[in-house]
């Protein structure tokens, strides 16, 4: 085990009403009929304002599916999504689309910055979008933090993956959203720049109170994590506080994964 | 590879919308024009040549020597069946019902069925002296009763009646309806006054040529002075005489019609090389199971033959069905455009395939050159654009200044010269040099539009100029097509308003009296001038008083006298007419020769012991000499009032013409041996043309316009392909769908604005450029920019880019933002 384990002094779970997100009954069905795939198939779940939580979950479990109806980024067939006070399942398209640039920041695995844009024009962008001018102090402090003061006048393309992800956390970061989700960030990354990326998360949650859910599918990325939340064929199989690789090794394969 | 072929073909039938769209519009121009010129050329054929068309041969007098006793001599050939000499006369007819009476010319109806050529749209033909049948000019009905005045040698006058048996349809004739046309029996004609023939038409025996006809009355009259040719000879050579300006119309349009071929080849150019790039995996894909650059060539050049032979074939029905619909329109009735019906040459579809199918492969050649050069591990990799410091890049730069620089020297040539011969090459060059260069220059101009449009579009608008210029060969193709359609639009518009205001400015000058009233013996009533001023339609009139004046070698002289004040404002322009000033006199070259009298030397006028001496001053006119009204009267005792010039009220043609049948039967009646000319008619029938000319032009690069924004749609559509998952991002970071909407208008308004900008500058400065060249061999040039126009046709084409951008923005709108991370 190359990256060190940390581990956080167990805190109690959030109650529900401190919640930075929460979704009740989520379901979400694809298709319909014989055919019809049910990729959450009915899933309660909280994430606790200032916590780090990672989604584990076999390949296919509705991970990814999770965090895109949580985010905003997908419509849920049935079931609630609740941000802070706003149940997002009753906004329009547009409004979804405004909260997402306050108030929702993302870090995909890969294709996450504009190629026409440099870092900081990526940076600033949803801030842009809302005709909101960056906090200068934050966003030198966010840009320092990540080490980008030497590549902000870079396009894309001039930066390397791990670099590409720092921009990216940046951007989720700059807006002070209510939460950061993150897909896989480290996916595509080795480990090395995987462990700087999760680091730096970790890192805003605990000195800034940043929330961040992150779906993984790597033990020691969990690691990092507070919290993880078992999925298995579009349910909560399960969590687990205080993670460490190995523990996060057994849960996965009582799933059979 | 066929299979792949065929199914390329098929898949991409969208795709190939633009290419087809252009080759069919270039082929269907071509087509068009080819149809109208033959059209034009047997409608005058078959209306000037109609008399001679049915004679077998035909009999013209050289000298102007009679030919009636040569009419029995020929009758009596065994291949000869039947003779008519031709009579013509004029004579003043009075129509029942309308005031006045007008001037007919009068021609024979053969007694011989197979030697009538005239054909009736109502009634019969006359057959006996005391009949008469009447062209539509006439504005008579069968059963009418003309009452008819003519003239004999010594100027008495008769009056006869005739029955209208018969009206003749003399459509297709450009000259029917300038004047009326009646037709009578040989015997009446000759009563009428109608001098000896100097024409025989000659009708074959049954079994005989008419070569033969031709030979054996070219015999019989051996030693006449007589020229025989065969009917369809003397008929070409009519047509021939009368469709001088005709052919030159069609040549002009030929010209367009390469213009448009050259177009058309550019614009599927940029087609295929859209498409093409769309592909590049597929090539690659097809590289990598296997296939050869060649095989891919050969696959991408047959999808052009198939493509140009498709698409001339419906461009060559397209042409055919525009010649047609131009006919229909511009031929009816009284129309100066001699269009009857259809005649299609065999040449015309042979060429319109040919030439669409050639130009389609020529065209694709570049594009599939570069397809071959595709990598096969392209398919596996996104490639990227080729930077424009590319050697291919800095050959375009050297070979589109080496173009360009010539181009324009020539053209200055042209227009220095007036020569559109020398300009002409010179803006094929230039332009071609411009197309190249457009690569280059074009997205800076887009880039920087873009900067200009952030400031005021926000975040779309940064991010559509960023966009725009990502890409900048495709962006320069895009704008290129676009930019070639709205500079040729412009450059015709701004040229034919340049045209039409030279040509209105030499008409004026040319004619500058709406209507002229003339008497013989200079002695019209006095009263008539206050009569016709009276009349609706005329705006004012001049009296031009007219004398025998004795001229320095002792002869009498004819004169006019005009006052000044008077006449000019009845006058259009006074560019080619002047008028006398006191002291002055007027005299046209060849009175100036006769008399030996240079400009500017005094010259003795009058009777011996009234003699003053005036000023000369000599004029290129067909005026007689002038003095002012008050100088005249002083050498000749006794004036009349010769001319009247009348200007007409500025209006509508219809209502002119009106007013010029209004003026002449006023005139008939009071003065039945005066006589009325309108050059307001011929000024509006070549204004008529003009117009016609430049509608039906407008509309067909109108049409290229709109092909080159299809291009623009199609870019957009493939950039929304492309950036599928970019748009995802884009609105997963909070891009609104308006805002997607909005990104991609932007991104259209700067490409196709620039392209519309650039191409109304250039096209102007053509416009100006040919106008300046073709019409600096005639004269003056009245330069004129249509500013309205200019600014529709750039509103025009940036909206209709907007418009493009809609369906490619509806479908990026509906990218979900998941399918940013989905991948
Ligand atoms: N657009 C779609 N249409 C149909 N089925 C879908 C669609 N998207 C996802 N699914 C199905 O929903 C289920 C959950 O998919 P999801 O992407 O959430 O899985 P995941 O846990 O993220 O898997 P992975 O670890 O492989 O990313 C899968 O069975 C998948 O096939
Ligand atoms: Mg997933």
């Amino acid at each position: 085990m190359s990256v060190p384990v940390m581990t956080v002094p167990g805190e109690p779970p959030a109650p529900l009403s401190t919640a930075a997100v929460r979704a009740t009954g989520l379901r979400k069905t694809y298709g319909s009929g014989e055919t019809a795939v049910h990729a959450l198939a009915g899933v309660d779940v909280a994430f606790a304002a200032g916590e780090f939580t990672a989604i584990m979950g076999p390949s296919g479990s509705g991970k990814s599916t999770l965090m895109h109806c949580l985010a905003g980024l997908d419509t849920a067939t049935a079931g609630e999504v609740w941000l802070g006070g706003t149940d997002l399942t009753r906004l329009r398209d547009d409004e979804l689309t405004k909260l997402r640039r306050q108030r929702i920041g993302f870090v995909f695995q890969s294709f996450n910055l504009l190629p026409v844009l440099d870092a900081r024009d990526n940076i600033v962008l949803p801030m842009q979008l809302a005709g909101l001018r960056p906090d200068t102090a934050w966003m030198d402090s966010v840009v320092a933090r990540l080490g980008l003061r030497e590549r902000l006048g870079h396009r894309p393309h001039e930066l390397s993956g791990g670099q590409q992800q720092r921009v990216a956390i940046a951007r989720a970061l700059l807006p002070r959203p209510d939460v950061v989700f993150a897909d896989e960030p480290t996916g595509n990354l080795d480990s090395r720049s995987g462990a700087e990326v999760l680091g730096l998360l970790r890192s805003s949650v605990k000195e800034t109170g940043q929330t961040v859910v992150m779906v993984t599918h790597d033990p020691v990325a969990a690691a990092y994590a507070d919290r993880v939340v078992l999925l298995a064929d579009g349910l909560l199989a399960g969590e687990l506080s205080d993670p460490t690789a190995e523990s996060v090794l057994d849960a996965l394969r009582g799933l059979g994964a | 590879m066929r299979s792949v072929l065929f199914a390329q073909v098929r898949a991409h039938v969208a795709r190939l919308l633009a290419s087809t769209l252009a080759v069919v519009i270039a082929v269907g121009f071509v087509v068009a024009t080819l149809v109208l010129n033959e059209t034009a050329r047997s409608t005058v054929l078959n209306a000037v040549g109609a008399q001679y068309v049915g004679a077998a041969a035909v009999v013209t007098s050289d000298d102007g020597s009679s030919l009636a006793d040569d009419a029995d001599a020929v009758a009596g050939l065994s291949s000869v069946a039947a003779v008519a000499p031709s009579f013509e006369t004029s004579i003043q007819a009075a129509v029942p019902g309308r005031t006045g009476s007008q001037y007919l010319f009068v021609g024979t109806v053969a007694d011989d069925p197979a030697l009538r050529w005239q054909r009736v749209s109502d009634g019969a033909l006359p057959d006996r002296p005391g009949e008469v049948a009447v062209s539509d000019r006439a504005r008579a009905a069968v059963g009418d009763v003309l009452t008819v005045t003519t003239y004999d040698a010594a100027g008495d006058e008769s009056t006869s009646e005739v029955t209208v048996t018969g009206i003749v349809d003399l459509s297709g004739d450009p000259e029917a309806g300038l004047y009326g046309r009646a037709f009578v029996t040989p015997e009446q004609a000759r009563e009428w006054g109608a001098a000896d023939p100097l024409e025989l038409r000659v009708a074959a025996a049954p079994g005989f040529s008419d070569e033969q006809v031709r030979t054996d009355t070219a015999a019989a009259l051996g030693d006449r002075p007589v020229e025989v040719r065969t009917g369809s000879e003397r008929a070409a050579d009519a047509a021939a005489a009368m469709m001088g300006n005709t052919t030159a119309l069609a040549a002009v349009l030929l010209v367009f019609g390469t213009v448009a071929v050259l177009v058309a080849g550019l614009v599927i150019a940029n087609t295929f090389a859209v498409l093409l790039a769309q592909r590049t995996r597929e090539l690659a894909l097809l590289r990598c199971v296997g296939a050869t650059a060649r095989q891919v060539r050969r696959s991408v050049l047959g999808e052009a033959v198939v493509t140009g032979l498709a698409s001339s074939t419906i461009g060559v029905a397209a042409g055919i069905g525009l010649a047609a619909a131009v006919s229909a329109l511009a031929g009816g009735g009284e129309s100066p455009i001699p269009l009857t019906g259809l005649s299609i040459p065999w040449y015309a579809p042979v060429a319109g395939v040919l030439v669409g199918t050639l130009v389609t492969l020529l065209a694709a050649l570049a594009p599939a050159r570069a397809a071959t050069r595709v990598a096969p591990l392209a398919a596996l990799r996104p490639v990227d654009p080729a930077p424009l410091r590319s050697r291919p890049g800095v050959l375009r730069l050297v070979l589109g200044l080496l173009l360009l620089l010539p181009g324009v020297g020539l053209m200055a040539l042209g227009v220095a010269m007036g020569q559109v011969l020398i300009a002409l090459p010179g803006g094929v060059l230039s332009f071609l040099g411009i197309v190249l260069l457009a690569q280059r220059a074009v997205p800076p101009v887009v880039a920087a539009a873009g900067r200009l449009a952030g400031r005021f579009g926000g975040v779309p608008a940064q991010l559509a100029a960023g966009n725009a210029t990502r890409n900048p060969r495709r962006t320069a193709a895009t704008a290129t097509a676009l930019l070639i359609g709205v500079t040729l639009t412009s450059a015709f518009v701004v040229g034919a308003a340049s045209t039409r205001a030279t040509a209105q400015a030499g008409l004026a000058a040319e004619f500058p009296t709406d209507i002229v009233v003339s008497s013989f013996d200079g002695a019209l009533p006095a009263s008539l001038l206050a009569t016709l001023e009276d009349l609706d339609g005329v705006d004012r009139g001049a009296a031009v008083i007219s004398a025998d004046v004795t001229g320095p070698d002792g002869q009498p002289t004819w004169t006019f006298g005009v006052d000044a004040a008077a006449t000019e404002p009845v006058l259009r322009s006074t560019e080619e007419l002047a008028l006398p000033v006191p002291g002055q006199a007027l005299l046209p070259e060849w009175l100036a020769e006769t008399w030996a009298v240079r400009d500017g030397d005094p010259v003795a006028l009058g009777a011996p012991g009234q003699q003053r001496t005036f000023t000369a001053l000599v004029v290129d006119s067909g005026q007689p000499l002038m003095l002012t009204a008050d100088d005249l009267r002083a050498v000749a005792p006794e004036t009349g009032l010769g001319e009247l010039w009348l200007r007409l009220t500025d209006g509508e043609p219809d209502g002119q013409v009106g007013a010029v049948d209004r003026i002449t039967d006023v005139v008939a009646e009071i003065d039945p041996a005066a006589q009325v000319t309108g050059l307001v008619t011929l000024r509006d029938q070549i204004d008529e043309v003009l117009d016609l000319l430049l509608l039906v032009v407008t509309g067909l690069l109108g049409i290229a316009v709109l092909i080159a924004l299809i291009g623009v749609g199609n870019t957009l559509a493939l950039s929304v392909v492309e950036r599928r998952q970019e748009n995802g991002l884009l609105r997963a970071l909070g891009l609104t769908r308006g805002q997607l909407r909005g990104l991609l208008a932007w991104e259209a308004v700067l490409v196709a604005g620039v392209a519309a900008v650039l191409g109304v500058l250039v096209g102007g400065a053509y416009g100006l450029i040919g106008a300046a060249s073709v019409l600096g061999e005639i004269g003056e040039i009245v330069l004129s920019v249509p500013w309205l126009q200019v600014a529709v046709i750039v509103a025009v084409a940036t909206v209709a880019g907007l418009l493009a951008s809609v369906l490619p923005a509806r479908r990026a709108a509906r990218t979900s933002p998941v399918s940013a991370i989905a991948g």
